[in-house]
């Protein structure tokens, strides 16, 4: 390894351990000192950050890995190992600068709380597993430190634990993530026993001249599946198996449908916690570990990307819909959230993980951008979260008025904002594989997107103040402001800076991507496919056209009057929280309650006590003779050698 | 006195000590019983820095041997034989480390102390001394010796209606597994014709002449079945939660973390070494069963009301990863399930001692009652959620390393019992977990304990304790399977050479029995 290499590895250790030493000793030592609290974290993630682009500075697109052997067991190597390369640099980046714009938001915002400390343990805790993930070079650190993700959501979900929206939501969301796990680990194992490995370039080497890689789990499944059904043994029926259980995973972190529903709940949590991990870097987790195995999932004859694709689309489908009819401004954004990652998880599916990496790091920059912005809203607006009962902010709280409505113009898709080069790449990553359906699905999206990001600007900014709150509302304090400043310049200008093109060296396309320079990726995507960033741009105003009729100068929603009982849909989710609800309470409820009966009648009632009876009147009659359970037990103990002994004797004893 | 046995014969001696102490000393008592605790663990720490994976003629170190009792007449050779490997290796110092953490809690404790501290001790002494020894005899006796005072201490301090039932059914059940277990070990003693009740001297013996197959095949399920219900294998398990519900804290703790792992040690020890095609046999019912524990068990855990009815359910649910592990036969699996039965061993004696602590405080451990609480008790609920988050297989905590070996190594060979074991494992566990904490922690505070007070510093030490151990174990696992993994693969080689490559078909049997009988009658 070359002497710069490894400082790149030691430097990458020391990004991933700074935020865990601040949560230690947060939590250990200074837990009082709740000024020293929120500055550690802050500083731990500083300086991650400027590693971080220390890192990206002398390494370039290098690619660099550090082993430390962690466990070793017979076929089974582990190392803690980082990975240095596009991917992980990119995102180390996203992750630390983006955590550090909201880190800082968080002093303004958290001020005053009874848990600040924890609430900055909890939250460098977070930003370790965070980094973890996106250092793993091997499928096991990855699920360890995915499992970590899942608990600090948990935790910060449940920062307020008093209230039983927020202790319940917390629950949900772990348990939801869970049942994405349970696939991830599957695929892990099977991965692991049919390559041998667990690290991804020993697995992509491994891969490598193997027609069918995953021959070796025909025996096995064919054993669950009750003998070798012709479903099982085909090669490629394997390979999409195993790419489906990995992408379970993905399922749960990102809040692909049908596990989606935790995400809308996990808004009971702080905003700057939803800003960071329910917006911008932990539910694109799952986007990342896709593009991370992505060489799994491109196995000639596995069919795993179509299906990924689809449930991409149809989750970014879903959400928008039910976006259209919220009237919380949290969970508009939520629902925003949840379609965005439909469009990463279809642009994976599409064969470009290069345009999903592009989009989850701008969506990063603006998504993180509105939250905030929501967040100073509900601070100006003394925690009231209705849109409905705001309104007219745009003058009382003119720093954050303008930077919502960048992040709102870079979420549909306005040139020259970010969101519209990621966009566009995704839509003509479409086109590319003709995928038209996808591809209208796409611009459709877009549409709902512009509409319903409309209806929230037009109903809670413009118009006049619908109550006290409102009129009374005034801007947030310069430690919150700012941080929405410094993320209003990437929401402009991270679509033109050549991400894609830094990403695409890691993906090469039939397309190859160059990077001509900021003016020149500026126009870009007019050049290379014109039909895509036309018609998504002409979604974009007639999104907004429609949306502007509805609702400038209104104080009540007419769209239910247009679309009748889809509002009412919408609004209650499709109905998934009461279907989960009724599934499980009649599958794994059911077989709960079943055991338990089972245990306390059958098993401990008929067959204990049974036998406690025949026990207790064999003790009875052994009462003649002895008193006390403890003699009894002498008696038994005494007996059963005898049994014993007189069993082997009759062994021995010659039959002939 | 060797290192290895001072850590097992200091409690011993300190509960004759604590005999001769008048019963008013009550300080005094608990002082010599802390003190040898204290003592023994301090020995079990520094016997495990000493340990080093050199390779050694047996695979046993620190072995100390005295000829006992030999009697050429009735072929009877017992002798003093203690040693460690990587398996017994962790289970000692995971125990020494929990009886230094039980002594702490018996705070609790307000009546008969003197009598208390000398069976906690006797009962320290002879877990310990059980997993020390490498002859039958004295492996047996010391397990019974800790097994005798379980009884009376939850028969005497125990708590609940339910007290003198759970007595009377854990007495009934564990005498009743660990009888067939010993009428296993003499019928194991007999076949081998080896005339000796030591491990090392029987395993070489069985290795250079494997025992027959009729042998086997009848001694094998009485080992299974014997050590089974020692440690709740499914569906003998009912009187785990009942008698962990009703025992005192430290009893509990002890008997759940430690004393409950010999069956498993003792299965794996002799059961599975001595006797492969006996297991060869059972081990896919024994995959199946162990879904009785995981999944059945873990359902019933998520109905339960009280915390330590669903404590002592998910403690039965943790031991079917152990058997399942065991199962496998695979070095991965087997190192698996031994780094489980350390970090449960952990894992349990936390969780039952944090619950004591809080029936101590709130009189009450029924969930609905409780709520609210981490506000007022914040080391007590930050330590119960970490517990009930290392239940559910966290990694960080050394029980995700164990049970991710044990599924790692296990898919193979039971690839739908794993499965299912999976999600056992990783949802069905965490139902019931977070449930806990959510009715327990979680929720508006009640105006009921807004007086409740945090544990004091003393208090916390044994918890602390027991979370660093589980934390260590968990974020660097080497220190463990590094020592574990050659003693698992020597055992392994012998579990996979069978005599036989198949399962004993009935005519087989009948001409092995033939065999067996003809040997018996031959002279030596």
């Amino acid at each position: 390894m070359e002497p710069t290499s490894s400082i790149a590895g030691t430097t990458a250790l020391l990004v991933l351990l700074l935020p865990l030493l601040a949560a230690i000793g947060i939590t250990l030592f200074w837990k009082k000192d709740e000024e020293f609290s929120a500055q550690l974290s802050i500083g731990a993630i500083a300086l991650g950050f400027a590693l971080s682009l220390g890192i990206f500075a002398f390494t370039g697109d290098k690619a660099i890995e550090a082993n430390f052997n962690w466990l070793s067991v017979g076929d089974l190597k582990v190392s803690f190992g980082l990975l240095l390369d596009p991917l992980s640099k990119l995102m180390l980046l996203v992750v630390t600068g983006v955590g550090l714009m909201i880190h800082i938001y968080s002093r303004g915002y958290l001020q005053g709380d009874r848990s600040y400390s924890r609430y900055f343990a909890s939250l460098s805790l977070f930003t370790f597993s965070m980094l973890g993930i996106v250092l793993a070079n091997n499928l096991f650190m990855m699920f360890v430190f995915w499992e970590l993700v899942g608990v600090s959501s948990y935790l910060l979900i449940g920062f307020w634990f008093e209230k039983n929206s927020a202790a319940d939501a917390a629950k949900k969301a772990f348990l939801t993530n869970r049942i994405g796990d349970f696939g991830f680990i599957l695929g892990i194992i099977l991965t692991w026993l049919a390559l041998g490995s667990v690290n991804f370039a020993e697995l992509a080497h491994a891969l490598e001249g193997k027609a069918f890689p995953f021959a070796s789990l025909t025996e096995p499944l064919g054993k669950i599946a009750g003998g070798t059904q012709w479903w099982i043994v085909h090669p490629n029926v394997l390979a999409t198996l195993v790419g489906l259980l990995l992408f379970m995973g993905a399922m749960g972190k990102s809040a692909q449908f049908p596990l989606h529903v935790w995400l809308p709940d996990a808004m009971e949590g702080p905003t700057p916690v939803s800003a960071l991990i329910h917006a911008a870097t932990m539910v694109a987790a799952g986007v990342f570990m896709l593009c991370r195995i992505f060489f799994l999932l491109e196995i000639p004859g596995s069919h795993a990307l179509e299906f990924i694709a689809w449930i991409g689309g149809g989750t970014a489908l879903l959400a928008a819909v039910m976006a259209l009819q919220q009237n919380d401004i949290k969970r508009i954004l939520a629902y925003s959230t949840l379609s965005q990652l439909g469009y990463m998880v279809m642009a994976v599916g599409l064969h470009s993980p290069r345009s999903a990496m592009f989009h989850l790091t701008t969506h990063a920059a603006f998504k993180a951008l509105l939250f905030l912005g929501a967040g100073s809203v509900i601070f100006a607006c003394h925690h009231e979260q209705n849109i409905w009962k705001m309104g007219g902010l745009r003058d009382a709280m003119p720093r954050t008025w303008w930077t919502f409505r960048w992040g709102t113009l870079a979420l549909c898709g306005v040139w020259p904002f970010a969101g519209f080069f990621s966009k566009d790449a995704i839509l003509a990553s479409a086109l590319e594989h003709n995928n038209i359906p996808l591809f209208v699905l796409g611009v459709f999206i877009a549409g709902l997107t512009t509409f319903y990001m409309s209806r929230l600007v037009l109903v809670a900014f413009c118009g006049n103040a619908r109550s006290e709150e409102a009129s009374h509302a005034h801007e947030s304090p310069g430690v919150m402001t700012w941080p929405l400043v410094v993320l209003a310049v990437p929401t402009l200008l991270a679509g033109a800076v050549g991400i894609d093109a830094y990403i695409g060296k890691l993906f090469p396309s039939e397309h190859p991507l160059h990077d001509g320079g900021f003016l020149e990726n500026l126009f870009a995507p007019f050049n290379h496919n014109i039909f895509a960033a036309s018609f998504g741009l002409l979604a974009v105003v007639a999104g907004y056209q429609i949306a502007s009729a509805l609702y400038v100068n209104t104080d009540r929603d007419r769209l239910p009057e247009k679309i009748g009982v889809l509002a009412k849909m919408a609004r209650d989710r499709f109905y998934f929280d009461e279907l989960y609800e009724w599934f499980i309470s009649v599958t794994q409820e059911t077989l709960a309650r079943v055991a338990d009966w089972v245990d306390r009648w059958i098993i401990a009632g008929l067959l204990v006590r049974g036998t406690h009876g025949t026990t207790e009147l064999f003790g009875r009659a052994l009462r003649l003779v002895q008193t006390g359970s403890l003699q009894t037990y002498a008696f038994l103990f005494a007996a059963g050698v005898v049994l014993v002994l007189a069993w082997q004797l009759l062994l021995q004893s010659p039959a002939h | 006195m060797s290192l290895l046995s001072a850590i097992f014969l200091l409690p011993l001696l300190a509960a004759l000590v604590v005999l001769c102490i008048p019963r008013n000393y009550k300080f005094v008592i608990r002082l010599v019983t802390l003190g040898a605790t204290v003592a023994s663990m301090l020995l079990a720490l520094t016997l495990f820095a000493k340990y080093n994976a050199a390779p050694v003629e047996n695979g046993f170190k620190f072995v100390e041997r005295h000829a006992w009792v030999s009697v050429s007449a009735l072929k009877l050779d017992i002798g003093w034989h203690l040693g460690v490997d990587g398996i017994n290796l962790g289970l000692i110092v995971m125990g020494a480390i929990v009886a230094f953490a039980a002594a702490c809690v018996s705070r609790e404790i307000k009546r008969l102390e003197k009598e208390y501290y000398t069976l906690l001790l006797v009962m320290t002494g002879g877990i310990l001394g059980a997993f020390a020894s490498l002859n039958l005899f004295f492996f047996y006796f010391f397990h019974e010796l800790a097994l005798v005072p379980t009884f009376i201490m939850i028969g005497v301090w125990g708590h609940g209606e339910n007290r003198n039932y759970a007595t009377f059914k854990i007495t009934i059940y564990l005498s009743l597994g660990a009888l067939i277990a010993l009428a296993g070990l003499i019928a194991l003693y007999i076949q081998s014709g080896a005339n000796t009740f030591d491990i090392v001297d029987l395993t070489k013996a069985v290795k250079a002449r494997p025992l027959p197959l009729a042998a086997q095949s009848l001694i094998f399920p009485l080992l299974l079945f014997g050590f089974g219900i020692l440690v709740s294998l499914w569906p003998f398990h009912t009187w785990a939660p009942l008698g962990y519900g009703a025992a005192p804290t430290a009893t509990a703790m002890l008997h759940a973390g430690v004393l409950k792992k010999f069956g498993l040690y003792g299965l794996l020890r002799v059961g599975i070494p001595l006797m492969p095609d006996g297991a060869a046999a059972w081990l896919e019912i024994l995959a199946f069963l162990c879904l009785g524990n995981i999944v059945y068990c873990g359902l019933v855990a998520m109905r339960q009301k009280d915390l330590n009815l669903l404590i002592g359910n998910s403690s039965v649910a943790h031991m079917g990863f152990i058997f399942l592990g065991i199962a496998s036969l695979s070095l991965v699996g087997v190192t698996g399930a031994v780094v489980v039965m350390v970090a449960h061993g952990f894992l349990a004696a936390l969780t039952f001692g944090l619950s004591g602590a809080l029936r101590e405080k709130t009189g009450t451990l029924e969930m609905e009652k409780l709520g609210g609480l981490l506000r007022q008790i914040p080391f007590l609920g930050a330590a119960l959620v970490m517990a009930m988050l290392a239940g559910c297989g966290l990694p960080g905590f050394a029980n995700f390393v164990g049970e991710a070996m044990v599924l790692f190594g296990s898919w193979r060979a039971f690839p739908l019992v794993t499965t299912l074991a999976t999600w056992g494992a990783l949802i069905i566990g965490a139902v019931y977990m977070l449930r806990a904490v959510r009715n327990i922690l979680h929720g508006p505070e009640k105006s009921e304990w807004a007086a409740l007070k945090d544990a004091s510093a003393w208090a916390k030490v044994p918890f602390v304790l027991l979370l660093a151990a589980l934390l260590l174990l968990g974020v660097w696992p080497r220190l463990l399977t590094d020592k574990i993994q050659p003693s698992v693969a020597t055992i392994l080689t012998m579990a996979n050479a069978k005599t036989a490559d198949k399962a004993p078909r009935p005519s087989d049997v009948k001409k092995a029995v033939g065999e067996a009988k003809q040997r018996a009658v031959q002279p030596r």
